[in-house]
Parts: structure tokens; C-alpha cells; sequence
């Protein structure tokens, strides 16, 4: 086997690899709107007067938070048929990084609704504001840019974790590199393109979530313009 | 401060003297107390683990009875998803490959195979009642059906070379993905060895069934050989004459057999060696 | 059969597995608070390669997945003269990713000392060496140790991806189990059960006890 760095072995795949990606960005995609769904759940949860439900929610977040993201998505994959629920590679993975990230999301929305001054809240009160109205209107226009950078941050986390999704099947850009590459037996090239590729992906996300963070500071009033 | 640098110092030492690539041949290594490394996939009956990490399965069972002929006594094991088995070993993370890997052109271009331990056929993997009756890639064609297989598998370049499209193909890891894809509908058959096949339909209790090898194309019986690296030629040779010694032995198909491996395994025809198979396959 | 069989017939492997799991976080622990220093102190030096050697090595190392990182100093390292063993790539690979995180929270903690302190130091003519390593750094413990200690569950969570590349630890164990067994509730399920209380009860009270100790150390501790 060639030791050195094949650019025709490397041309001859990057197209399949590109085409793959597509792939990896719709499965980060669609698992972060679900994320972002099931983090509101958790929120409700934990916020409910229901004492008990409130627990119970604490300990489910609690545990999907504190367990692997791989070990979660075997058990989905593995026991879920078992049990006579048989879903696809893609759905199994949508809901385990839906369910693990969303309990990070209620983190995030959390402490953005703790971030809003108690004043807020108590004024809110003393206009007789109905719930749904402070909410609408006062809390969360102020909640949502304290909330930004941590969701543009699980964002890029996400995407970033797709290659584990591999290992339960899903034909993202991992998988493809792993295909390719025991296809022909050579992993250099495929590995070393996927590495690449992500760099070209998430940096330029990466600085603009970076970005995103300055303007809510700067609005926040944090940090001058 | 000067106390951080010193140990990062040795730390980094100590590391990079731990190895760099070892230009050393296998036998040069053996003779320098390194332990031989056998590398396979999960693949029941073939090649797999044992809870304490032994080798199990009918292909670690006839390399270790050569072994033990060539002197051989300590070995350690190493369990690798199937597609990282070559790349492992061109990598020096393994020292030979036991995973019940076909002699294929491909392969042979990227390691050397051992002279053949059996000839082995593929077959499909079906529903009970076989209810598309699905035999070969062929029929996958004409029926349309999703088939699995796992990824870096020989079947992958069959499936391929008889013109079934990649929208029917479903690439998993291993043995293991196979069934889980099957149990769970995700595929209506699996293309893999007969073997692996024969396993999947008892464990099952008969829930899928294997079907006749003989259906298949002709070419997809194939011969299977011990991988190890391109320049270790020394070792491979003194295997070779090793396994000629052991081959089709009373002590060879005792432990082979408790796997399932019988005598007609063995190659009966002489003209099927490596060098055949990795110029045809 | 019923679990506690299957914990009677499998359990002692799951632990031997998760014995692993453990050799590889404290070794990975080691090396990324190491990296942690080194690069968050080279973010915030004055000297501009010194800084961008950093900021590269930091923007690389979180703008690329864990898993690609791994695999790529398992398979693809050997070619340019490095072979590890599975072990050692696996904990290379966890303690330069996770230092590069640790790096800005390294910087942040630095950046969030007051500036007397840094001011002070200098008219007491402390030696720009001296002025890191005795004011300094001891100061920015107990405002790093509250993200540190969600990064190092993050750590213990990732140990998981080095079963990939071969190395024996609990995530190994429950795949072999399950692909010999295919009693894959108990042997997933019993992995997450051991992960669950490794984080929960042994690792995050170990961490929150650090926060105390540093709080003390600094004076800060509410009595």
C-alpha cells in the first residue's frame, strides 16, 4: 500500500464525500429543530408548580445529560426494535441527538429567563399583565438574546457530533469516509478530506456565533460598540 | 515553573520512545519479546471475542493451532469494526488478520494473504418463508428490495460488480449491524457469508433464514487467507509452511469444527491458491 | 433472563471495562488541564506568533469533531511516523480537544482577575514569571473551576468514542455484549446505569469539593 498522500484517490472521492455532507448538514439541522422542541419541554417541566413532575423531569434531564450521546443512540437503535418500534438509522438518530441536546437547550433557555431582570417580572405583576402577555411581550423579547449564544453554540455542538451517528449507520459524511475507506482500504485520504471539510464548515459557524455574542453584549449594553 | 517544564520534558520523552513506526519486520519483533497481535472483526463463527478478549471462532482457531506448530505460544487480541481490519494492520495496529477475510484483488494490492484455510461461499439472509424470493443480486434487481450488507465486505464490490444500485444498498458495521437491520425491517435481505449467514438464522430461532449458497453466482465462492503486511514476507512464508503441516489435521477440525467449520471447507482443488485468487477475484 | 442474571453472568466485565474507562479519564484529565494552562496563558500573550500559534491550535481543535480527531491519530498518524498504542491515541486525541476548550476557560479566568491584582504585582516588582504563577494563577481556580467541571463530564461522556478504535473500556464491553448476546437493553441500558452514576455520584461531588478548596484557598469561601 502507497504511503504517501494520493491526490487522485482524493479527487476520485470527494465528490461522493461533498454529497455526503449535504447529508450531515440536514441530520444537524433537523436534529437541532427537534432539540430545540424537546429543550422547551424540559423547561415547561421544570418550571410547573407540579412538584412531582417537576422531579421527575429534573431526573430525566439529569441522566440523558450525564450519560454518552453513543451509548444513547446504541440503545434507541438496538433495543427500540426489541420492543416492536422499528425506525430507521436517520429517525433513531433524530430523536437520540433531539433528546440529548434538548436537555442543554432547557439549560440555555433557562438561564436566559433568569437573565431577565426580577424587576421585569414584578412589574409585569403590578400592570395586572395576563401570563401569555408577559411572556409575549416583555420576558421573552428580553430572554431570546441572552439565549443566542448558547443555541448558536449547541448548534455548531451538534454538528459537530453527527459522525457519531455513523455508528449506528446513517450515510452522513463519516460514514461515507469509513465506506469509501474500507472500500478501498486506504483511510488517509477519506479521513483527512472529512477532517478538512469540517474545519471549512464550522469555523466560519463558529465565528459567527462569536459574532452573534458581541451584538448581544453590545445590545445588552455589556461591552462598548 | 522550571518543575512543569521537567515534566512535561520527560512526559513528551517517554512518549515519543515509546515507538515510532517500526521499520523492524514481524519475525524481528517476535524475536524481540513483542507479542504477536491478532486482529478480527465481531463476525461469529469466524473470528470474534471472548468476554476475557480471547480468541474465539474457526479462523483464530486453526491461525493459533499453526502458531502453536511454529513455536508460538503467547499472542494478544485486537477487535476492530471490519472496515478498520486493513488500515489497522497497514497502520501496526495488528500483526495479522484473522477476521475470515476473502482473498480478493483489492485486498491484495494493500496486504498479503496466506495460502487459503477453506473455500467459503456467500448467501442471502432472508425473511422466514423467503416471501420475494431473494437468492442472489439478481433477484435484489429485479425486486427492488433494500438490501444490507456490511461495510468494507467483500459483498460490497460483488453487489456492486452485478449492477445493484447504491439506492438499494444499506452500508452497516459488521455482523452485528446486518441483524439489528433485519430484525428491525430496515432491509428486506442481507447479502454476507453463508457462515455468518447459518449464524444469524439460529440465532434467530429461524426468524430469518439463509439461503442455498449454491444460487449465488458461481464467482462468489471464494477462498479465505490469513492477512498480514506487505514485507512480512518471512512470517508469512514460515505460516504457510506451518499450515501445510495442520491443514485438514485431526487436531485442526477438532477445534476448527466446534465453530462449524467442516470437511467441506477444505480445498480440494489445487489450483485455487492466493496468488489465483488475488489475479481473479 | 432476568437482569440480575444478566449482571451475575456480565456484570464483572462491564466493570472491568468501566475500570478503563476510568484509566482513560484520569489520564486524559491530566493531559488537558496541562493544555489547558499552557495554551490559555499563550492566548493572552502579548507576543503576536505566541498568540496565534494558540488561537490556531485552539480554533483547530474545536472546529473539527472528536471523532474525526480520533480516528484520524489511530489510523492515519502511524503513516506519518507516530503509532500509539489504542490507549494513547485515544487519550492524546480526548486531552488536545478537550484543551482546547479548556484554553478559553483558562483565558477567561485569567481575564476576569482585577486588574489591581495585576497592578499591584508590578509595584511590588514581581518578575512578569513570578507575577503569573504566585498571583495569578491562583486566583483564577475558583472562576474556572464551575465550567471546568462541566467540561470534565463532557470528557468523562467522550471516553465513550475510544471504544471505536479498539481500546477495551465500558462502551466496548456493552457492544461486545450486545453482539454476542443481543440482550441489548441490559448491556446498553447497564452502560448507561455506570456512566450515569460515575458523573452524577463520584465525579461532579469530587469537582464541586475542588470548588470549595479553591474558594478557601482564596479567601473567598463563605463561612
Amino acid at each position: 500500500m502507497e504511503m504517501g498522500w494520493r491526490w487522485d484517490f482524493a479527487i476520485e472521492i470527494l465528490p461522493g464525500m461533498l454529497l455526503a455532507t449535504l447529508n450531515t448538514i440536514l441530520a444537524a439541522g433537523v436534529g437541532y429543530a427537534i432539540a430545540l422542541v424537546v429543550g422547551l419541554l424540559f423547561l415547561v417541566g421544570q418550571r410547573t408548580p407540579f412538584k412531582f413532575v417537576n422531579i421527575i423531569n429534573r431526573e430525566i434531564v439529569e441522566f440523558i445529560r450525564s450519560t454518552p450521546l453513543l451509548i444513547q443512540l446504541f440503545f434507541v437503535y438496538f433495543v427500540l426494535p426489541q420492543f416492536g418500534i422499528t425506525l430507521s438509522a436517520w429517525v433513531c438518530g433524530m430523536i437520540t441527538i433531539g433528546l440529548h441536546f434538548g436537555t442543554y437547550l432547557s439549560e440555555v433557555y433557562r438561564g436566559a429567563l433568569e437573565g431577565v431582570p426580577k424587576s421585569q417580572w414584578e412589574a409585569c405583576r403590578a400592570l395586572n399583565f395576563s401570563t401569555i402577555y408577559t411572556y409575549r411581550r416583555i420576558v421573552l423579547p428580553q430572554a431570546f438574546p441572552i439565549a443566542i449564544p448558547g443555541m448558536g453554540n449547541y448548534l455548531v455542538g451538534i454538528f459537530k457530533d453527527t459522525p457519531l451517528l455513523s455508528t449506528i449507520g446513517v450515510a452522513e459524511l463519516f460514514h461515507a469516509a469509513t465506506a469509501v475507506g474500507g472500500y478501498h482500504y486506504r483511510y488517509l485520504e477519506p479521513y483527512t478530506l472529512v477532517g478538512i471539510i469540517f474545519l471549512t464548515l464550522s469555523i466560519p459557524a463558529a465565528m459567527w456565533v462569536r459574532k452573534l455574542e458581541r451584538d448581544v453584549n453590545i445590545s445588552q449594553g455589556k461591552i462598548k460598540k | 515553573m522550571r518543575k512543569i517544564y521537567k515534566t512535561l520534558t520527560v512526559l513528551f520523552v517517554l512518549l515519543f520512545s515509546i515507538s515510532t513506526v517500526n521499520a523492524k519486520t514481524l519475525t524481528e519483533r517476535l524475536a524481540d519479546g513483542h507479542k504477536l497481535r491478532l486482529g478480527f472483526g465481531t463476525a461469529v463463527p469466524w473470528a470474534y471475542a471472548g468476554d476475557n478478549g480471547e480468541a474465539l471462532g474457526f479462523v483464530n482457531m486453526i491461525a493459533l493451532t499453526v502458531l502453536e506448530e511454529m513455536g508460538i505460544t503467547e499472542h494478544e487480541t485486537k477487535v476492530f469494526e471490519w472496515s478498520g481490519l486493513i488500515p489497522g494492520l497497514n497502520a501496526d495496529r495488528s500483526d495479522m488478520i484473522t477476521g475470515g477475510m476473502y482473498i480478493l484483488k483489492s485486498r491484495c494490492a494493500n496486504i498479503d494473504f496466506s495460502d487459503p484455510i477453506g473455500v467459503f461461499g456467500d448467501a442471502m439472509l432472508v425473511p422466514k418463508g423467503n416471501p420475494k424470493g431473494i437468492y442472489n443480486y439478481e433477484d435484489i434487481k429485479r425486486t427492488g428490495a433494500k438490501l444490507v450488507t456490511g461495510a468494507g465486505f467483500n459483498t460490497v464490490e460483488a453487489a456492486k460488480k452485478y449492477g445493484v444500485p447504491e439506492s438499494q444498498m444499506l452500508l452497516v458495521e459488521g455482523e452485528v449491524g446486518i441483524l439489528a437491520a433485519m430484525k428491525a425491517g430496515r432491509a428486506d435481505a442481507a447479502v454476507q457469508t453463508w457462515f455468518g449467514g447459518k449464524e444469524h438464522e439460529e440465532k434467530t430461532n429461524g426468524q430469518f433464514e439463509v439461503t442455498d449458497p449454491s444460487k449465488m453466482p458461481k464467482e462468489t465462492m471464494n477462498v479465505v487467507g490469513i492477512g498480514f503486511r506487505k514485507g512480512d514476507d518471512k512470517f508469512r512464508e514460515a505460516f504457510n509452511a506451518a499450515l501445510a503441516k495442520v491443514m485438514g489435521s485431526p487436531k485442526m477440525m477438532e477445534r476448527a469444527g466446534k465453530y462449524g467449520y467442516t470437511k467441506a471447507q477444505l480445498l480440494t482443488d489445487p489450483s485455487m491458491t492466493t496468488e489465483w485468487a488475488c489475479s481473479t477475484k | 433472563m432476568s437482569y440480575f442474571a444478566f449482571l451475575e453472568e456480565h456484570g464483572v466485565t462491564l466493570l472491568l471495562g468501566s475500570v478503563t474507562t476510568i484509566k482513560v479519564l484520569i489520564c486524559s484529565i491530566i493531559l488537558y488541564v496541562i493544555i489547558s494552562m499552557i495554551f490559555g496563558l499563550m492566548r493572552i500573550s502579548k507576543n503576536k506568533v505566541i498568540q496565534g500559534i494558540a488561537t490556531g491550535y485552539i480554533e483547530f481543535f474545536r472546529g473539527t469533531s472528536l471523532l474525526v480527531q480520533l480516528f484520524w491519530f489511530y489510523y492515519v498518524l502511524p503513516f506519518f511516523g507516530l503509532s500509539l498504542e489504542a490507549f494513547w491515541a485515544g487519550v492524546i486525541s480526548l486531552g488536545m480537544n478537550f484543551g482546547a476548550y479548556g484554553a478559553e476557560i483558562v483565558r477567561g479566568g485569567i481575564l476576569a482577575v482585577p486588574k489591581g491584582q495585576w497592578e499591584a504585582a508590578h509595584a511590588l516588582n514581581f518578575s512578569p514569571a513570578k507575577r503569573i504563577k504566585n498571583i495569578i494563577i491562583p486566583q483564577i481556580f475558583p472562576i474556572i473551576l464551575p465550567p471546568a467541571a462541566n467540561l470534565t463530564v463532557e470528557l468523562l461522556k467522550a471516553t465513550a468514542l475510544v471504544a471505536l478504535v479498539t481500546v477495551v473500556d465500558l462502551t466496548f464491553e456493552a457492544k461486545q455484549i450486545n453482539s454476542i448476546t443481543w440482550l441489548s437493553a441490559q448491556a446498553f441500558g447497564s452502560a448507561l446505569l455506570i456512566y450515569y452514576f460515575m458523573a452524577r455520584f463520584a465525579l461532579v461531588p469530587f469537582l464541586r469539593w475542588l470548588e470549595v478548596l479553591a474558594a478557601r484557598k482564596v479567601g473567598k469561601e463563605h463561612l
